[in-house]
Parts: structure tokens; sequence; C-alpha cells
């Protein structure tokens, strides 16, 4: 490698580092809303099975 | 009618600051303490810091304009005063220029200390043929600040931990100030007395007062929405 | 008849069509312009490799204002319209824009290592004025994070606003205060740069401001689930 060569190996390293970096907390992000949508399926079918046993009301829990 | 509206509103800012004396004096205290830091902080005492005077004068005016601005609503917003002001049939538009205007006025009489004492602390040259000129500069400084100060401070009213929201939103609109204030002061009396130089930052002094009065005049309507 | 959640509603999110769209172009353009200035563009006579960066460096640069360009704008049409999917949009351009700042202060940092020998260079304009682009829209968030709904998107706004209006005065001052002290340290070379240069220049440019288009483009995708799953919580926990 020339003079300088590892200046620009390091600056487009920086670059994709923090750019992918950015993408990574896009990603947490949508696990976040992954997690929520689960933790909403699982009230769901905790509701769903109560009401096909002996459906009290919900306010009794 | 608005000229009327204007006067008494900057006249109940004054009045306030008449009775209290809380803002100015602080300010000025401010001032020299930081003058007084800013000389121990550079170095041995026997230096000649003439070069270094439109820095030393304007990070000194930075920090005391924010202390200032800082106290600029503490009426409106302690006693009240902003609900009055709000519900009245006053426009936006005088608010904003009143509240500028009281903070030009508190700038100004700050410097009035500042500027003199900054020549007998730290200059030893051509610092008094140029006072004129150093007022020149420091009035269009004074503006910038008041303008984007009004602004910003305003927008830190009615935020969490507002006394450091304001310094972190407003210095760094700041920095553009400080560099051509400085520089502009360092031109006529720091050395080489380069009115060319001078007249340069004065300009974009003058282009920074004119966008910040555009962008304040179309959203501080938008300030005070609630 | 139950309405089934699978065949029933959009089939997709609006702006999924554009994220995708813009996804491709950026990839597709990044790649290209990858290639086209390393291994096409020819070697500049004064700087050697060096100059290499410089082809990403200011595309970013630019990138960044047309970022805090479009926060101005979204701020302007929130002000408006005061629809909260303009905040969003200023908010996401903001951070995308920040980003790309701190992009361009560190590998002109690094560029300022390898040409001058220190990584700081206060007579350098480009790095001095995006340090204190980066430290204006820092500020940004500083204000987002202690106000409250319709407060803090008014705020943070009118902030996007006054903050666009301080770029081009940082830009100016430092500039102004440059040519005083240091006559002619930088002339830029964009004018002068031979054409095979200036068509890699300009590719590495559009990749940039596509990436910046894409990555909007998802995180106002994921701003948008995320407020509908909101409202599906509220609804469940209504009952």
């Amino acid at each position: 490698m020339s003079g300088g060569a590892q200046y620009v190996v390091a600056a487009y390293a920086v670059i994709w580092f923090l750019l992918l970096a950015y993408v990574v907390v896009l990603g947490s992000r949508t696990a976040r809303v992954g997690r929520r949508l689960e933790a909403i399926t699982r009230v769901l079918d905790r509701r769903e099975g109560r009401d096909g046993e002996s459906g009290p009301p919900e306010d009794a829990a | 009618m608005r000229r009327r509206q204007l006067i008494a509103l900057v006249r109940k800012d004054l009045r306030l600051e008449l009775r209290t004396r809380e803002t100015i004096v602080a300010m000025v205290l401010f001032a020299i303490v930081m003058m007084v830091i800013l000389q121990f902080g550079f170095g041995t005492r026997d230096d000649d810091l003439t070069r270094f005077v439109g820095g030393l004068m304007w990070v000194t005016l930075a920090f005391t304009a924010v202390l200032g601005v800082g106290r600029s609503y503490v009426a409106e917003r302690e006693q009240r005063v902003l609900d009055g002001l709000l519900v009245a049939p006053v426009p936006r538009m005088v608010m904003l220029a009143a509240k500028a205007i009281a903070i030009l006025i508190y700038m100004v009489a700050v410097e009035v200390v500042v500027i003199p004492l900054v020549g007998i602390f730290f200059v030893q040259g051509p610092y008094w043929g140029a006072i004129g000129w150093i007022a020149i500069t420091a009035l269009l400084a004074d503006i910038c600040i008041a303008l984007a100060g009004t602004l910003f401070s305003g927008l830190a009213l009615f935020t969490r931990a507002r006394d450091l929201i304001l310094p972190v939103l407003f210095l760094p609109a700041l920095v553009p100030v400080v560099i051509a204030a400085a520089g502009a002061t360092h031109a006529v009396a720091g050395g080489p007395h380069d009115m060319s130089e001078w007249r340069g930052y004065c300009l974009f002094l003058l282009g920074y007062a004119i966008l910040f009065a555009l962008v304040s005049i179309a959203t501080y309507d938008a300030v005070f929405d609630d | 008849m139950t309405p089934s959640l699978t065949t029933d509603g959009p089939v997709r999110l609006r702006g999924e069509r554009a994220a995708i769209i813009w996804g491709t172009i950026a990839t597709v353009l990044v790649v290209v312009s990858t290639i086209g200035v390393f291994l096409v563009a020819p070697e500049d006579a004064d700087q050697g490799i060096i100059q290499r960066i410089f082809y990403f460096h200011v595309a970013i640069a630019i990138a960044s204002l047309v970022a805090y360009g479009v926060a101005c704008v979204a701020g302007i049409l929130y002000l408006r319209t005061r629809d909260r999917r303009w905040d969003d949009a200023c908010e996401a351009s903001i951070r995308i824009g920040l980003l790309f700042s701190v992009l361009v202060v560190i590998t002109g940092s690094i560029w300022a290592k390898a040409s001058w020998g220190t990584w700081w260079v206060w007579t350098d304009p480009r790095l001095v004025t995006y340090l204190i682009v980066v430290l204006i829209y820092v500020a940004y968030f500083v204000l987002r994070s202690s106000a409250e709904d319709d407060r803090k998107m008014r705020y943070s706004a009118i902030y996007a606003i006054a903050g666009f209006a301080s770029v081009p005065l940082s830009f100016y001052s430092v500039r102004v205060a440059e040519s005083f002290v240091h006559p002619v340290v930088f002339t830029g070379g964009g004018a002068n740069m031979p054409t095979s240069m200036l068509t890699w220049f300009i590719m590495a440019q559009a990749a940039m401001v596509a990436l910046f288009i894409a990555l909007l483009e998802v995180d106002l995708l994921g701003r948008r689930s995320e407020r509908a799953l909101h409202m599906l919580t509220i609804r469940l926990e209504r009952g």
C-alpha cells in the first residue's frame, strides 16, 4: 500500500461502522415492536382461553 | 397602538429590573469574575494579552449574555405575567420585539462597564482610539444576541431543566456571533488596524441579525401557542 | 363473516414501496460509486491516494445539509398542519443528518491526519463548521427530551428551522474569519476537478443522498408501525 492508504481504509471503515451501528439501532426498534406484538398475542391467548372455560367478567381477575 | 404596547412592555421589564436590580448587577459581576478567570486561565500575569482582546471580550460577553437571557423571562414565568400577556390582545410580534429590546438594553448596560474594563485589564495599545468602532461592533452583536436569545429563551421557557437547556441551545447558535464580533474587535484594537476586515465582520453580524429576525418573526407565533 | 387479518387491510404499509425502491437505488449507487472511486477514478497528482477520502467525505457533508434542509421543511410543515407525521420526518432527518455530520467530522479528521499530520486543524473550515453543526443539532435532541407531546413537537419544529438558519451562518463566519487569517487556504476543488473525478464525485453524491432517503423511509416505516402498535395496545387495554 502506498503512503496514506491506511488512512483511506480507516475513513471507509469508520463510515461503514457508523452506518451499520445506525442500522442496528433501527433493528433494535423493530425488535421492540416484535416483542410487544408477542406480548399482545399472549394477552389475547389468555383472554380467549379464559372466555372459553367459564367466561367470568374480566375485571374480576 | 402597537408602538404604545411595545413601549409599555419594554417599560414593564425595565421597571422590574430597576426595582430589583437583580439581573444587570449579577451580569456585571459575572463578567468581571469571568475576566479574572480568563486572565489567570491564560497564564502568567505579566503577559501582554492585547492580541487576544477580541476573544477575551466576547467570550466574557457571550457567557454573560446567556446569564441575562436566561433571566429575561423569569417574571413572566414565576409571577404568571405571561398568562396575562397571552390573554391580552398583544400581537406576538410585539412581545418578541419588546423582549428583544429589553435584552438589548441589558447587554448595553453591561457593556458600558465591561468594554472599558477590558481595555484597562488586558490592552496595552491603541484601544481607546478605537472605542467607537468597538461600540458599533458591540451594538450589532447585541442585536444578534437579543434576537437569537429571545427565540431560544422562549423555547427553553417551559422545558424541564431549562437552565441547562438554554445554554445548550443558545451557545452553538452564538458561535458565529462570537467569531465575527471577536474578529471585528481584534481588527480595530488587537494590533493591526484593519478597517476592511472590521467592515467584513460587521456586515456578517448584520446578516446574522437579519436572518434571525426573519426566523423569529416566522416562528414566534408558534412559541406561545398554548 | 369475521375479517381476516392476513387478507384484509392494506397489503403494504404506506411508504413500504418507497423504502424498497430507495433502498435498492442506494445499494446500487453505493456499490457502483465505491468501485468507481477506488478502482476507476484517477489518482490525484498532489495528494495521491488520500484524495480518495474526498469523494465520500464531501458527498456525506452535502447529504447531511440536504437532511437538515428536509428537516427544516418538515418543521415548517409541522407548524402549518400540526400533523405529527411531519414531526416524525423532522426528527428522523435530523437524526440521519447528525449521523452524517459526525461522519464528516471523523473522516475530515482522518484526512487532516493523513495530509497535515495532526488529527485536528482549526484552520480547515469544513472540520470546524461541521463541529459547530454537530453541536447545534445535538441540542435538538436535548430539547426534545425535555418537553412533552405537543410542546415537544412544536419546539423541535421551531428549533429545526432556527438550526437550519444557523448552519449557513456558521459556514460563513468560519470562512470569513478564515479568509482574513489565512488567505486562500482551501479552494474546494469542485470547479477545477478533472471530468473523470467529477463524474465519480457526482456518483458518490447521488449514492449518499439516496442512502439518506432510504434510511429516512425505513425510519419512518418503523415509526408508523410503532404508532399502529401503540394504538392497538391502548384499544386492548380498554378491553
